[in-house]
């Protein structure tokens, strides 16, 4: 199994390349994607911190007595939910940055983690399919 | 004396009360994030070879489900901020 590192970079990397694609692509859509490419470069830079500073808490939190673990997540979930509004509000009050892009940009990381860590893996597929009492061991 | 209420008004209102229900969903990804970081503790406690697994399970299930917080909040601050509902009037 991978590290939480390997993890990490390969997500970030992953990241990368699907925003040049999607900024690639914004130049055939729109026909000032400027704009959109900002908000697009503005979300995903917010949510590779996001992700970052969400490793470190987990890696900090399970140190910690459960309930302190807790709280001490909670808490750190605002902060992250509060740096997420803030990054929302200025790119809608901001007309040189396209809200629709830093959506995008926020989501993306999301899609990435469903596609390569859920979706990836077979069984997930096969495993909708299967019944319960299908099962040999009886459990 | 009559008071009227005019339509942008009316909408401007009901928006409000739509943003401060649409936050709601702010608070469910981080009662499930706590949970899940108490249990991992919990489980690292238990098992402390077995860290670097579930600290990654764990990161990758509470990135996921931050994303609904996301979307309540985009559709707050849309609502506050950049109304589409008033230019329908």
């Amino acid at each position: 199994m991978a590290t939480i590192k390997q993890t990490q970079t390969f997500i970030i990397r992953t990241l990368i390349i699907v925003d040049l694609f999607v900024i690639a692509a914004s130049f055939f859509l729109f026909k000032d994607p400027q704009a959109f490419i900002l908000g697009l470069i503005f979300g995903s830079a917010i949510s590779v911190l996001n992700f970052i500073e969400l490793a470190n808490t987990l890696n900090r939190a399970v140190h910690m007595p459960p309930e302190k673990a807790q709280s001490f997540t909670v808490i750190k979930y605002f902060i992250r939910y509060i740096v997420t509004a803030v990054v929302l509000f200025v790119s809608i009050v901001a007309p040189y940055i396209n809200v629709l892009g830093t959506i995008l940009g926020l989501v993306i990381i999301k899609i990435i983690i469903l596609i390569s860590n859920l979706m990836g893996d077979k069984n997930y597929f096969r495993n909708i399919f299967r019944r319960k009492e299908d099962e040999s061991s009886g459990h | 004396m009559e008071t009227l209420i005019t339509g942008k008004a009316l909408i401007l209102a009901c928006s409000a009360i739509g943003a401060g229900l649409a936050m709601i969903a702010g608070i469910g990804p981080g009662i499930g994030q706590g949970y899940a970081a108490g249990k991992g503790a919990e489980a690292v406690g238990r098992q402390p070879e077995s860290q670097g697994d579930i600290v990654r399970t764990m990161l990758l299930g509470a990135a996921v489900a931050e994303t609904t917080g996301i979307y309540g909040l985009v559709i707050a601050l849309i609502l506050l901020f950049a109304n589409p509902l008033v230019r329908m009037l």
